[in-house]
């Protein structure tokens, strides 16, 4: 029984932190992404936008264990980094999950900002909004695209491994998380506790999808007309 | 006024120009623009209400040209003018919203912003719809909220592209009726249409273009024998 309860109390500290960190990590990645995608849509005419949506759109589905492995060399003690003692703490997690799903929350924010801006803009100008005033009324009408590749951006965050195995090191009741956790589970064939993490992390993935398809019968009505 | 001089318009990309020297003035009164499509009105409308800068030629609105002006010069000048697509756009909000966001944006009190959201949703007949979202509403209802939402600003010009093409009969009487007020009240109104009987009924002087040029202009019945 004892056993049990530490077993749930190590459970409830590890979900804890994964929703911790990457949080964390979305809102680091958030503050600079939305800013990004705003310049890019926004932010008048500029030769390098393209190449810079090119260059975000290419990067979304880079693999963690690249962004851990550029990382862990940064970081490292021998690294440009190494000073600042990163490595093996949450907080290396955090920076490194930000950057993983920043190319992921950038370009589906400028994805979203586009097509209102697309579809809005002239009407807006038409009704006597300067450009200003235009564009803020886009992102007000783009609010639940933005929100919703947040959301996206913290289901990828949340559920990803590489990142938090290389920079973290999985180091119990600091940086172990709920990936972490399954896989080291798994290694030891301790299955249990992997397939009631797995679970943990089908239903935060489960409860992201509802309410992006909340926000996303919002946007639905939107486009109309 | 608005005065059309010696305008060219080509989009980006296209082989051929949109407009192709086009020389019009409209005073005030209601004058429709006819012609099949590709003949270039929708690009005029807009060209003529500065959505469009002109590759050549000048558009004068009420004496200025807004591309010699800066952005805020410009947005001015705009704001005498109304734009209304031939598919109406909403925002997010209610009818009463996007009525009242034209009168915001010029920074209008909230009092006067109430009164003239009301005066426009009743002259529209559409009060009861003040609370309903965009998303529940018809074609032809959505285009009275754009009307609305074009005469709550009291513009000196009103452009239309087709704003007959999704109105029943009792719509199209009623939006003509309401354009033939204004424009004898002194708004000049120019709209597109393909429905000959509307221009007919409406407007003082019908303008019929084909492949970017003004081929005839004069009263309706002159022209719309052709």
């Amino acid at each position: 029984m004892a056993g049990l309860a530490l077993e749930l109390g190590e459970v409830a500290g590890i979900v804890l932190r994964s929703l911790m960190v990457s949080g964390a990590a979305t809102l680091l990645s958030a503050s600079w992404s939305i800013p990004l995608a705003l310049r890019l849509v926004l932010g008048g005419e500029g030769r390098g936008k393209r190449l810079v949506m090119d260059l975000l759109n290419s990067l979304v589905g880079i693999p963690t264990v690249v962004v851990g492995l550029i990382l862990y060399f940064l970081l490292s003690r021998s690294g440009p980094l190494g000073q600042l003692q990163l490595l093996y703490t949450p907080l290396a997690i955090t920076i490194g999950q930000a950057i993983l799903i920043t190319p992921f929350i950038a370009s589906l924010s400028a994805e979203a900002l586009r097509s209102v801006r697309e579809r809005l803009w002239e009407t807006l100008i038409s009704l006597g909004a300067t450009e200003g005033q235009a564009a803020a009324t886009v992102v007000d009408e783009a609010s639940p695209g933005l929100v919703t590749s947040i959301l996206l951006g913290f289901s990828r965050a949340v559920g990803e491994l590489g990142v938090a195995l290389m920079l973290g090191g999985n180091i119990r009741g600091f940086t172990r998380v709920m990936t972490t956790a399954i896989a080291l589970e798994v290694g030891r064939g301790e299955f249990e506790l992997a397939l009631a993490l797995g679970a943990i992390l089908v239903s935060l993935s489960f409860l992201t999808t509802l309410t992006i398809r909340a926000l996303t019968r919002e946007i639905g009505w939107r486009t109309l007309g | 006024m608005i005065e059309l001089r010696d305008i060219w318009f080509s989009y980006p990309g296209a082989e051929a120009p949109a407009l192709r020297g086009v020389s019009l003035r409209f005073d005030e009164g209601a004058v429709a623009v006819v012609g099949p499509n590709g003949a270039g009105k929708t690009t005029l409308l807009k060209v003529a209400s500065a959505l469009y800068r002109p590759s050549q030629g000048r558009v004068m609105i009420d004496g200025v040209d807004p591309w010699s002006l800066d952005e805020d010069g410009r947005t001015e000048v705009r704001r005498t003018c109304v734009y209304l697509h031939e598919r109406p756009v909403m925002l997010r909000g209610t009818v009463w919203e996007n009525v009242a966001y034209p009168l915001r944006v010029r920074g209008l009190g909230r009092d006067e912003v109430e009164e003239r959201v009301e005066r426009a949703l009743k002259l529209m007949g559409i009060r009861e719809l003040a609370g309903r979202r965009a998303s529940q509403l018809s074609a032809g209802q959505l285009q009275r909220v754009a009307l609305a939402r074009a005469i709550a600003v009291e513009p000196r010009h009103i452009l239309l592209d087709e704003p007959t093409a999704n109105l029943d009969s009792h719509g199209r009487a009623l939006l003509e009726n309401l354009l033939r007020r204004l424009a004898s009240q002194g708004t000049s109104i120019i709209f597109s249409t393909h429905d000959r009987f509307s221009a007919q009924r409406v407007a003082g002087r019908v303008v019929l273009m084909e492949d970017g040029v003004v081929v005839a202009e004069g009263e309706p019945e002159e022209v719309l024998k052709l």
